[in-house]
């Protein structure tokens, strides 16, 4: 007998706490989508890690110094100007310089300049006293033993070039190899300017285009097709300088105000940004964009602005892997920044010593900076998607090559240096542009049916209509997005007109059955059951589509001249893509038909019976008590029925997945296609990487298709218990 | 003429008769939908004569008629309107490269159907059509021309048909599980090594400095050198098992492409093929109404407990229907139970209020959760989550390549249940508020406790609810598929998730799917066109399975609705 109540008391413990664990799971579907999310939106975290002796760089010299770091951040190295050491290594962790015997080459030279070549790899050129470039290549070289990592780096030098006459000293020097050339220019102590590249044999030549300004900065893109030239008086000059030409002078932009030189220049990678810092502390980011829709020429516009430095800015240093860059100013302040989103993502504040050179990591989760007494400074920055924020993923936003601000999707290419495009706002319009057109068909269908079979149709007949309809909703998408996308769509694209007719000719031949009906006679009418009519109708309404059909081709002809997409394509400017709105709006429509239907039916045949009978029985008729009193009731029940159906159509998958192109654009137009926050998840995700950006963009996506319906369903859900109340109450 | 026009739109009439039109319309699309789907899929299984079309231009068309339209104005925009043309398939698609072609009506002289062409069904390429030249064993001649040829192939036929049996079953089970083997020694000897980095038992350091060795490889003596050796020893002697059966195979293999046909069409190009690349020789023509209905029995038969062939276009779509019933079954196993706890927990246990009723409005809810959100919920905590760290718990010698860490028939199952568990909880809670109040009270009269009342009154009246809940979360899991691409499905899996290899059941298996079948042949497949039929086929076994599951649960609730009418209140 004990035994009977310790099961019962152990019954009821596990049945309570299973029973509340499965609630919570629920409860935990959303926690755990909202926690893959969240990182998207942390903010970025750095610290400075390091504070070591260095080289002081040679005051003179503006362009004396260069540091940087290995892959893994386990070695630092300083390039200096002068005739010893001019490469040092140090390790990162600790500090200590790391003996290394420099090649024999640099013996014998004076360096006054050092260039870094844009891009990946530690390339550089050494510029002389007596006008040579000395091409230096740094590697790094990793082995494993015993589970640790060793990292020895070595030293390349090419052959030096005689770039100027030997009398001139090289101060500033800009250096791109490429694979097929090497470009270089350099500034010498005598303020001129010379150019040379290894595909046009001739000697080296003078740039004169920007005239008598100073200049203050140089570099080459990573492909060695653009020059571009900072000086003193903000100007910023282009020279076109691709394989096997003469330097030619293309464009001249104003950069900063007069007064205000250029002080660093950056190019971020896929050499379409050109980052610009100047003396007055700004920095922002430059494009070349189109004139107008069909020009071929573009010239630099501003797209980017940053915060300001409080003193000049010194050096630019990009990423190699995204859009972000890092500068730093003569008070010592380091800020990262992400020029998509146009953000500047953290502020290292300085101690008042300049930063002279810097260097941002190869994985942009580092950087190492030079200060004027030779202090190098080192910081770890952890920002794994510095691309996103809520600017980026819903409002517009200039991106590279685009003649303005847009929103687009576009989150992957083939190229490494494709700048990311994850605008939400076409996916989510694509999302409501599917549910309208769904709806559009779905409404009018199944509100009809459920007012007809709830009111106007025999019990028996009833009984066995309304599970056939409902059958419906057991269709599974798949099938229905197959039939659009293989079955619907060809035969639409060849059937249109008809299609256009029969919006005219079933309402009218449904009327003209209407009003012959009436001269049928009475006594044959009575002995009828109510509901009869969908059946009269089912020939009617098939005769119609027939005879709409087989009209097709003089019914384009009349409609549309000769062909209707010639027609639509000149009158309204609408190009007709096989699988679009329209289709998806059919398939998606029959999907949902039968929740409306179902749910609607439910609300109008619970409105009680008693005061139909009352409104009939007063002298109304059929129609006027379904009008103003029916459906005026069963409103809030109808209302639900489409919220719900509503639900149904933004989260469907595959009907979309088959039936559209899924080109993420933003068109109303019934003839093109669209693509939907749920297909997207499908398309992408097998191509997203845990953890990345793309993966919690996608399930951000997924969070939003979960708040929005589970929101949608509850309003809904609300409404019809309300409405059970109140019909209970009579 | 006028005022009763008034009348009768005052009546209201004319728009009760518009939303009669609405329920004909949509009763019209759900038939329509279910004829288009049986016309096309059963339609496919009938083996329709071979049409021999002679052109003006002297050319011959062979093959069977798939459809005739109008031409469309888009094709032939300076034409005439109204002239027709035929779709014909004319196969053959290693000598054409197509498997459909248009002839327009104009262009055909005579249209016959000579009794002696033959159809081959092939292994690839598709349908051949066209009469028998040949027959070759090596270069000897068998037979010549059709009659003799035809004669003279439908023994051989059965005799490939027997070799290729032979050969499937060596590759896939006999040398399959020498893989097996291979693989579980091998992954044995990285377990062993990774689970004693510097063992200091002797025998393990043994295996440990051998294998550090310049050859990295053990050779003889291995049974003295510990498990490692004997591990070794297992792969060695699974390797040489594996070499005779790949030497069977080469025999056989020879056997089967042993004779060969050349085939000549009816504008005398001519194709020589194996006899093993036939799996059937049809004479359409010749065939009486009774061979033709048996043809389109074995047709059915060989769609459903065949494996797909030429990229899922064309065999059969046996993985497809055992994964389906797979996952289905491994859901309910888990949605049952905790589908019924929830429920006898809200309805039974819990007290009623308006936090339960805020919880069970959320379960109504999460049943209209998009089921793509489901499928992003089972890939990140399913197979990233519970699933990456299963594999570094147990599975550690296989990493990086992942176990349970991807998508398999296991996660799918579980996230299936998931998006599943608001209807068994809906309708079994439904089933127990079914049950009469009188029911429990006196059975709690009789002195019976609450578990007792439970188990031997209550569930047992809720059961029809509960099997009608589960049958339609079956319904429901059957034919969605949105999920399942992120969570294991895949277009064709090497092997079912089941099989004769330890431990029969493959958890971790990727498996293929009917709804998936559909999606990835209509629309992944190079060549759509030759593959609809089989989309058709595969849409309407699909649909025969969520039919009929549906069916049952509305019986079942009708039935529950029946008993239970008159006790009620």
């Amino acid at each position: 007998m004990m035994w009977r109540h310790i099961f019962d008391q152990l019954a009821q413990v596990v049945i309570t706490m299973g029973g509340i664990a499965v609630i919570l799971s629920i409860i935990g579907i959303f926690i755990f989508l909202v926690k893959e999310v969240a990182p998207l939106f942390f903010p970025p975290q750095g610290t400075p890690t390091g504070h070591f002796s260095g080289t002081p760089p040679p005051e003179a010299l503006p362009q004396s110094s260069l540091v940087g770091m290995d892959e893994y951040q386990e070695i630092l190295y300083q390039l200096t100007a002068g005739s010893d050491h001019q490469i040092r290594f140090f390790n990162a962790r600790s500090g200590t310089p790391m003996t290394h015997d420099l090649p024999s080459g640099l013996a014998k030279a004076h360096i006054t300049s050092i260039a870094r070549a844009v891009g990946s790899g530690n390339r550089f050129a050494f510029g002389t006293d007596d006008g040579h470039i000395i091409p230096v290549t740094l590697e790094f070289a990793a082995s494993y033993e015993e589970g640790a990592r060793h990292i020895v780096p070595t030293v390349t030098l090419g052959s030096p070039v005689q770039l100027t006459s030997p009398k001139e000293q090289i101060i500033r020097l800009a250096y791109q190899p490429t694979e097929r050339n090497t470009l270089a220019v350099a500034m010498t102590d005598q303020g001129r300017l010379w150019y040379s590249a290894t595909s046009v044999a001739t000697a080296p030549v003078a740039l004169t285009g920007h005239g008598t300004e100073p200049v203050t900065a140089l570099i080459f893109d990573s492909r060695g097709e653009t020059l571009s030239i900072g000086t003193a008086g903000g100007n910023l000059y282009h020279y076109d300088v691709r394989e096997g030409t003469q330097p030619k002078l293309i464009e001249t932009t104003s950069v900063a105000p007069a007064g205000t030189s250029v002080t660093a220049l950056s190019y971020l990678i896929g050499d379409r940004s050109l980052a610009i810092g100047t003396s007055a502390g700004d920095v922002s980011v430059w494009m070349p964009t189109r004139q107008a829709q069909e020009s071929l020429t573009t010239r630099f516009r501003l797209i980017h602005q940053f915060d300001v430095h409080p003193s000049p800015v010194t050096w630019i240093s990009p990423s190699l892997r995204d859009k972000g860059f890092i500068t730093g100013d003569t008070q010592g302040n380091l800020f990262v920044h992400y020029s998509t989103s146009a953000q500047t993502l953290l502020k290292f504040p300085g101690n008042h010593q300049a930063i002279r050179t810097l260097t941002f990591s190869s994985k942009a989760d580092g950087a190492v900076a030079l200060t004027d007494r030779g202090e190098l400074l080192t910081y770890a920055i952890h920002n794994p998607h510095p691309e996103i924020t809520l600017a980026t993923l819903f409002k517009l936003v200039w991106y590279e090559g685009y003649e303005g601000p847009e929103h687009v999707w576009q989150s992957s290419s083939g190229a490494d240096d494709f700048e990311a495009k994850f605008g939400l706002l076409p996916l989510v319009f694509g999302t409501l542009k599917g549910t309208l057109y769904a709806m559009l068909v779905a409404v009018p269908l199944a509100l009809l049916s459920a007012i007809y079979t709830s009111m106007f149709m025999h019990p028996d007949i009833r009984a066995k209509i309304k599970p056939t309809i409902e059958m419906m909703a057991a269709l599974p998408t798949v099938i229905l997005g197959f039939l659009a996308g293989l079955w619907l769509a060809p035969l639409l694209e060849r059937i249109f007109p008809a299609m256009v007719a029969m919006t005219v000719a079933l309402p009218a031949s449904v009327a003209v059955t209407a009003i012959l009906w009436q001269y049928l006679p009475a006594t044959f009418i009575r002995r009828l059951r109510p509901g009869i009519e969908s059946f009269v109708l089912l020939p009617v309404i098939i005769g119609t589509v027939w005879i709409c059909l087989s009209l097709n081709q003089p019914i384009e002809s009349f409609l549309f001249g000769a062909d209707y997409k010639t027609w639509f394509a000149t009158h309204w400017g609408l190009r007709y893509d096989q699988r679009n709105a329209l289709i998806v709006g059919f398939a998606m429509g029959f999907a949902i038909v039968p929740i409306i239907f179902s749910i609607s039916e439910e609300a109008l045949s619970n409105v009680p019976r008693h005061l139909i009978a009352g409104s009939l029985a007063l002298g109304a008729t059929r129609w006027q008590t379904l009008v103003k009193l029916v459906l005026v009731s069963a409103s809030p029940g109808i209302f639900s029925a489409m919220m719900i159906g509503f639900g149904r159509a933004i989260g469907e998958t595959m009907i979309v997945l088959m039936a559209t192109g899924n080109t993420p654009i933003m068109d109303w137009s019934l003839f093109n296609g669209f693509r939907t926050l749920s297909a997207n998840i499908a398309v992408e995700i097998p191509e997203a990487p845990h953890g990345g950006t793309l993966y919690r963009i996608l399930f951000l996506a997924a969070v939003l298709l979960f708040v929005f319906t589970f929101l949608i369903n509850t309003v809904a859900e609300v409404i019809r218990q309300r409405l059970r109340t109140k019909y209970s109450q009579y | 003429m006028r005022t009763p026009f008034k009348k009768f739109l005052a009546s209201g009439n004319v728009f009760i008769w518009g939303c009669a039109a609405g329920v004909s319309v949509s009763l019209l699309m759900v038939f329509g939908l279910l004829l288009l789907i049986m016309i096309n899929g059963l339609g496919y299984f009938w083996t329709s004569d071979i049409v021999e079309l002679t052109l003006k231009d002297q050319q011959h068309v062979t093959g069977q008629l798939a459809g005739r339209e109008v031409i469309p104005r888009s094709v032939t925009p300076d034409r005439p309107e109204g002239r027709g043309r035929l779709r014909v398939k004319i196969g053959n698609r290693d000598l054409y490269g197509l498997d459909f072609k248009w002839v327009n009506d104009d262009q055909i002289v005579s249209q016959t159907y000579p009794a002696d062409v033959v159809l081959l069904e092939r292994r690839e390429w598709g349908n051949m059509y066209g009469r028998i030249k040949a027959l070759y064993k090596g270069e000897t001649l068998l037979a010549a021309g059709n009659e003799g040829g035809w004669i003279a192939l439908a023994p051989l036929i059965s005799t490939t048909n027997a070799l290729h049996q032979q050969i499937t079953r060596i590759e896939n089970i006999e040398i399959g599980s020498i893989n097996a083997e291979i693989e579980s020694a091998r992954l044995k000897i990285r377990a062993f090594e990774m689970g004693n980095p510097s063992s200091p038992s002797p025998s393990t350091r043994e295996g440990k400095e051998e294998r550090s060795g310049p050859s990295g490889l053990l050779t003889t003596e291995s049974t003295e050198r510990g498990p490692i050796g004997n591990l070794e020893a297992q792969v060695a002697d699974a390797e040489s098992r594996y070499q005779q059966k790949t030497i069977e195979l080469e025999t056989l293999r020879a056997q089967f492409n042993e004779h060969s046909v050349v085939m000549v069409d009816a504008n005398g190009r001519e194709k020589q093929i194996p006899v093993g690349q036939i799996i059937r020789a049809l004479r359409p023509n010749e065939m009486g109404l009774l061979h033709k209905s048996w043809t389109y029995l074995t047709n059915v038969w060989s769609v459903l407990s065949k494996e797909p062939r030429e990229a899922n276009t064309e065999g059969g779509i046996f993985p497809a229907i055992f994964g389906t019933v797979m996952m289905v079954i491994i859901m309910s196993l888990a949605v049952v139970p905790f589908g019924v706890l929830a429920a006898l927990y809200l309805r039974e246990y819990a007290k009623q209020g308006t936090s339960v009723r805020l919880v069970r409005i959320a379960v109504n809810n999460l049943a209209g959760v998009p089921s793509i959100v489901f499928g992003v919920f089972g890939l990140g905590f399913f197979i990233y989550a519970i699933g990456g760290t299963l594999d570094q718990l147990f599975f550690p010698e296989r990493l990086p390549t992942p176990t349970f860490g991807t998508g398999g028939i296991l996660w799918a199952s579980l996230t299936l249940a998931l998006l599943t568990v608001p209807v068994v909880i809906v309708a079994t809670e439904e089933g127990l508020a079914a049950v009469p109040r009188e029911f429990r009270e006196g059975s709690l009269a009789l002195g019976a406790t609450k578990l007792e009342t439970m188990i031997k009154v209550v569930i047992p009246c809720a059961l029809p609810g509960i099997l009608t809940g589960l049958i339609l979360a079956m319904a429901r899991a059957a034919g969605e598929v949105a999920p399942l691409m992120l969570t294991g499905v895949v277009k064709l899996a090497p092997s079912l998730p089941v099989d004769s290899s330890w431990p029969f059941f493959h958890f971790d298996r990727k498996f293929m799917h009917l709804g998936f079948h559909i999606y990835d042949v209509g629309f992944q497949s190079p060549n759509v066109e030759a593959a609809k039929p089989m989309v058709y086929i595969t849409t309407l076994v699909l649909i025969t399975v969520v039919v009929l599951l549906n069916f049952t649960a509305i019986i079942l609730r009708n039935h529950l609705r029946k008993k239970y009418a008159g006790s009620v209140l």
